[in-house]
C-alpha cells in the first residue's frame, strides 16, 4: 500500500514542524473551539425565546450541531483546498505536483493537510453526548459503524464540493470568493432543512447537498423516521460527488495552463 | 541509437482574455469575455538521443518553457506528438516522471521548513526507491555535490547556491535516464556554477543521462553542450552543432585599435578599400574596432595598413563571443522575419 | 491633513481595480441575510414579536447589521501585524505621518469603496428578495449616519489594538481570529444584544463591542427611539475616546521596544 506509507511519512514530517511551533497550535485549537462555542451560543440564545424550531427541539439541533462539527472536522484537515487557485494555479506551484509520480489531488491534500483541525471531532462526540443524555437516545451495536459511514459521507460530501471547485481554477485563474461563500451556504446544512422554503432545499439536497453534512444523517440517530430515507442516502452522496469531483479534477488537469502565460 | 525525445509538430495554443476598461465594461466581462488565441509553441519538431546535453535556449517568451512543460508532462499539447522515454508525458504522467527529473531553478522542489535530509526521505518514499539502490547511488551525488554537511539543515537555511546543490541532488534522487534543467545556475557564483558543470559532466559520462539545459547564460552551453536548439517567438530557428552556429554565424573577428590621437571615421574608411572589413566605434575614446573576415591575409593586412598610417597605443583581436553571435541571430532573425 | 485624504482615495482606487472580486461579494452577504432570515422566520413561528421586535424588524436588523459591517470591516490588524513581522514598520516611523492614523485612513478608504460599491446595491437587492422595512423618518436616518461612523472608528480602535499587539506576541494569528469571532458574537451581529440572557446583557454593558453593530442596527430598524438613540450614541462616543488610551500607549511602549531592540 504505497499511498498508506507516503501517506504516514506526511503526517510524521507534519507533526514534527508543527510541533516546533506548539504555541501556535495551541493557538489555531482554541481559536476553533472558540468558534465552535460561538455556533453554540447562538443556539442556545435563540431557544431561551422559543421551545421548537420548525418541531425541531433545542436538543435535537444542539446533536445536529455536534453530528456536523465531526465531518466538518475531517473535511477541515485534509481537503480544506480553499487558497488552491492561489497557492497552485498563480504562484505555479502546480508545476511542481506535476513532476512527481503519485496522484495530483493527493500531493495536495497531504501538502495543505491541518492536522489540528481534528480536534473538532472530539468536540463534536462531546456535543452529541451532552444532547444525546438529554434526549434519551438509545443505540445499538451497530450505531457507531452507521456513524461511520455517515460521517465519511457527509466529509466526502463536503469535500467533493471544495474539490470541485478547486478544479474550475484549472479553466479560469481569476480571483473570486466563491471558496468563502461555500462556507456561508455550507451553514445552512446545520439547521433542519424543513425551516427553509422549496428552492434553497431543494438545492440544499441535490446541488449543493450540505444537508447530508448535517441534518439528514442526524436524522437516522434522533429515530426521525421520516427523514430515514436520505438518511441512508449519505454515504451514496458522498460517494457520488467526490467521485464526479475526481472525475472533473482530472479533466481540470489536462486544461492547466501553467503559471505566467 | 535510441531516442530519448521525439517530438513532431508540437504546438500549444494559449486562449488569453482581455479585460474591457471601466465599470461598465467590468459588468459586461461578467458575461461575455473577450478572448484571442495565442502560439506560444508553432508545430516544432526535433529529436534527441541517448546521452545528448542539449542547450535549449531563446529569450523570454520564446516557447522555451512552454515547450520543456509538454516534454515533461505538466501542459497537455495543442496538437502534434511527443513521446520521451518510448511514453506519452501526459498521457501516462505518473508512471512517466519517474523517468525523468527535473530542475526548476526558480522553483524549490525541497520542503522548505525541514531538513534536506528528510526532503530526500519523502521523495525516496514518492518514488519508490529501493534501501540499496537508494544508498549507493545517492552516497556517490551527496560526495560529488559536496552536500554531506547540509544534510540536517532545513531548507529555508541554505544559501541559494547550497540549496540549488541539494535541488540537483533530489532531482537525480530516482536515477532518471533524462534531465530537464531548467535555469539551474540563475544567481550563482562561479565557483557553484563550476561544480555544478562538472557534476551534470560526471553523471551524463557515467549513467549517459541526457540533458536538456535551457539558460540564459550561455556560458553553461559552452561549457556543457555540443548542441543546441534555438527557438523564436515558437519556432525552431536553429538545431545543430555548437561549433557549427560559431563557424557559420561568427566567422569573423574583431580587431580594437586604441588609438594615440582624435580620428574620424572618413580618415579610417580608405583604410579598408577593397577588404571585407568595416569599422564601428567602440566604447571608449579613440577606440575604432574593425570587424574582419576570419582570414589571415585580410587581418594582417588590416593592421599593416592601420599601424603605418596612425598612431597605436593598444591593440587586441576577439573572437566573437557565443552571446554576440546569438544576439545578431535574433536582430538577424526580427529584420528578416 | 491632506496627505491622510490622499490615502483615502488611493485606498478607494486600489479597491475600484478588484471590483469583480465584490459582485461574488455581495452574493455572499445576501446568502448570510437569506439563511439568517428563514432562521429567524422558523424561530418566530408563530409569535408576534420576541424582545419588542416584530419578525420584519428583525429581518430588517439582519439586513442592515450585516451591510453595515461591509463598511466598518476591514483588515487592517492583520496588515498591521504583517508589516510588523516583516519589518516594515520601522520604516513607517521615520515617515512624517501617524503610521496608525495612516493605516486608520486606509481602512476608512476601503470602507467608503464598500459603501457605495457593496453595501448600498447589495441593500437594493436583500430588499427585493426578502420583506424589509426602511424608515421614513430622516431623523432615523441621520442618526444611523452617526451610528456607523461612530461604529466604524471604534471597530477600528480595536483592530488598531490587537494589530499593535503583535510587537508583544510572537506570532498573533490566534489573537486575531479569536479577536474576529468575539466581535461576531458580541457586537449584535448574529443576534441581538437584547436577547442575550439579563446578567450577559450587564456584562456587555461594559465592553466596548455592541457600539460596531448592535447600535446602528437598532437605530435603523427603529428599535430604539426617543432618549434610547441619544444614550446609544453617548455609548459609541464614550468608547471611541476611551480606546485612545490603550492603543496610544501600547504603541508609545512598541516604539520605545523598537528603538532599543532595533527592530
Amino acid at each position: 500500500m504505497k499511498h498508506g506509507s507516503i501517506f504516514f511519512l506526511y503526517v510524521s514530517q507534519y507533526m514534527k514542524t508543527r510541533l516546533t511551533y506548539r504555541v501556535d497550535m495551541l493557538m489555531e485549537i482554541m481559536s476553533d473551539l472558540l468558534f465552535q462555542a460561538v455556533n453554540l451560543i447562538f443556539i442556545l440564545v435563540v431557544f431561551g425565546h422559543t421551545n421548537m424550531l420548525s418541531g425541531w427541539s433545542k436538543d435535537e439541533i444542539i446533536f445536529i450541531y455536534g453530528f456536523f462539527l465531526v465531518p466538518f472536522a475531517i473535511f477541515g484537515a485534509f481537503f480544506n483546498i480553499w487558497d488552491f487557485n492561489e497557492r497552485y494555479i498563480v504562484k505555479g506551484e502546480m508545476d511542481r505536483i506535476l513532476t512527481r509520480p503519485v496522484h495530483s489531488l493527493f500531493q495536495i491534500i497531504l501538502e495543505r493537510m491541518e492536522l489540528e483541525s481534528l480536534f473538532g471531532v472530539l468536540t463534536g462526540i462531546a456535543v452529541m453526548i451532552y444532547a444525546g443524555s438529554h434526549l434519551d437516545l438509545s443505540l445499538s451495536w451497530y450505531d457507531p459503524i452507521v456513524f461511520l459511514f455517515m460521517v465519511l459521507g457527509g466529509a466526502f460530501v463536503y469535500a467533493g464540493i471544495f474539490i470541485l471547485l478547486a478544479s474550475i481554477s484549472f479553466w479560469s485563474d481569476s480571483r473570486t470568493s466563491i471558496m468563502p461563500m461555500m462556507y456561508n451556504i455550507g451553514n445552512y446544512g446545520r439547521y433542519p432543512v424543513d425551516i427553509y422554503n422549496k428552492v434553497i432545499r431543494f438545492v440544499l439536497t441535490w446541488i449543493l447537498p450540505f444537508a447530508f453534512v448535517g441534518v439528514y444523517p442526524s436524522a437516522y440517530f434522533l429515530g426521525r423516521e421520516e427523514w430515514y430515507g436520505y438518511a441512508f442516502l449519505t454515504p451514496v452522496m458522498g460517494a457520488v460527488f467526490f467521485g464526479f469531483a475526481i472525475f472533473m479534477w482530472n479533466i481540470g488537469v489536462t486544461k492547466y495552463r501553467g503559471a505566467g502565460n | 541509437m535510441e531516442k530519448v525525445i521525439d517530438v513532431q509538430s508540437l504546438r500549444k495554443d494559449f486562449k488569453s482574455h482581455s479585460s474591457r476598461s471601466g465599470l461598465k465594461g467590468a459588468f459586461r466581462d461578467l458575461f461575455t469575455r473577450n478572448y484571442k488565441v495565442i502560439s506560444a509553441v508553432k508545430d516544432i519538431s526535433f529529436t534527441v538521443n541517448e546521452g545528448e546535453m542539449v542547450g535549449y535556449i531563446g529569450e523570454n517568451g520564446a516557447g522555451k518553457s512552454t515547450s520543456i512543460k509538454m516534454l515533461t508532462g505538466i501542459l497537455t499539447p495543442t496538437s502534434g506528438i511527443v513521446r520521451v522515454n518510448g511514453m506519452d508525458p501526459h498521457k501516462e504522467r505518473e508512471k512517466f516522471v519517474r523517468s525523468i527529473g527535473v530542475v526548476f531553478g526558480q522553483r524549490s522542489q525541497l520542503w522548505w521548513d525541514i531538513a534536506v535530509q528528510e526532503s530526500f526521505r519523502l521523495l525516496k518514499k514518492v518514488y519508490n526507491v529501493p534501501d540499496d539502490v537508494y544508498n549507493e547511488h545517492m552516497n556517490h551525488v551527496i560526495e560529488s555535490l559536496d552536500i554531506g554537511p547540509l544534510l540536517d539543515k532545513p531548507v529555508r537555511k541554505l544559501s541559494l547556491g547550497q540549496r540549488m546543490r541539494c535541488e540537483l541532488a533530489a532531482a537525480l534522487l530516482h536515477n532518471p535516464k533524462l534531465l530537464f534543467l531548467d535555469e539551474p545556475t540563475i544567481g550563482l557564483d562561479v565557483l557553484v556554477k563550476l561544480k555544478i558543470r562538472n557534476f551534470l559532466k560526471e553523471i551524463n559520462e557515467k549513467y549517459k543521462t541526457t540533458i536538456l539545459l535551457t539558460t540564459h547564460d550561455l556560458t553553461d552551453i559552452e561549457a556543457l553542450c555540443d548542441r543546441v536548439v534555438m527557438l523564436d517567438e515558437g519556432q525552431i530557428i536553429y538545431d545543430g552543432e555548437l561549433a557549427k552556429l560559431r563557424s557559420n554565424w561568427g566567422e569573423g573577428k574583431q580587431i580594437e585599435f586604441q588609438f594615440g590621437e582624435q580620428v574620424s571615421g572618413e580618415q579610417l574608411q580608405p583604410l579598408l578599400k577593397e577588404l571585407e572589413a568595416e569599422w564601428t566605434k567602440g566604447d571608449r575614446e579613440n577606440v575604432w574596432i574593425a570587424n574582419v573576415v576570419n582570414e589571415e591575409h585580410v587581418i594582417s593586412e588590416v593592421i599593416g595598413r592601420v599601424v603605418a598610417a596612425n598612431r597605436i597605443t593598444d591593440i587586441k583581436i576577439h573572437e566573437i563571443s557565443t552571446e554576440e553571435i546569438i544576439r545578431n541571430i535574433y536582430e538577424e532573425g526580427m529584420r528578416n522575419g | 491633513m491632506g496627505k491622510y485624504i490622499e490615502m483615502i482615495r488611493v485606498r478607494f482606487l486600489m479597491m475600484l481595480a478588484y471590483r469583480t472580486n465584490y459582485y461574488s461579494g455581495i452574493l455572499i452577504y445576501s446568502i448570510n441575510i437569506g439563511a439568517y432570515y428563514f432562521l429567524w422566520n422558523a424561530i418566530y413561528g408563530g409569535k408576534g414579536e420576541i424582545e419588542g421586535l416584530s419578525v420584519i424588524q428583525m429581518t430588517t436588523y439582519v439586513a442592515v447589521a450585516w451591510m453595515a459591517r461591509a463598511f466598518y470591516f476591514n483588515n487592517i490588524d492583520r496588515e498591521i501585524a504583517q508589516e510588523i513581522k516583516e519589518g516594515k514598520v520601522a520604516v513607517e516611523f521615520i515617515r512624517p505621518y501617524h503610521y496608525l492614523l495612516m493605516k486608520t485612513m486606509q481602512g476608512l478608504g476601503e470602507g467608503i469603496f464598500r459603501l457605495s460599491f457593496f453595501s448600498i446595491p447589495g441593500m437594493i437587492i436583500v430588499s427585493l428578495i426578502f420583506p424589509i422595512e426602511f424608515s421614513a423618518a430622516f431623523s432615523t436616518w441621520m442618526f444611523f449616519v452617526i451610528a456607523i461612523i461612530l461604529s466604524f472608528i471604534v471597530n477600528t480602535q480595536i483592530n488598531l489594538l490587537t494589530g499593535v499587539m503583535t510587537f508583544f506576541f510572537f506570532n498573533n494569528d490566534g489573537l486575531i481570529r479569536a479577536k474576529r469571532v468575539v466581535i461576531d458574537l458580541f457586537s449584535g451581529l448574529l443576534l441581538p444584544i437584547s436577547f442575550y440572557p439579563g446578567w450577559a446583557q450587564n456584562v456587555m454593558d461594559f465592553l466596548p463591542f455592541q457600539a460596531i453593530s448592535y447600535i446602528p442596527s437598532m437605530i435603523f430598524t427603529e428599535g430604539f427611539t426617543g432618549s434610547a438613540v441619544w444614550e446609544a450614541i453617548l455609548f459609541q462616543l464614550v468608547w471611541a475616546v476611551i480606546l485612545i488610551l490603550p492603543i496610544q500607549a501600547l504603541w508609545v511602549i512598541a516604539k520605545k521596544r523598537l528603538i532599543v531592540q532595533g527592530g
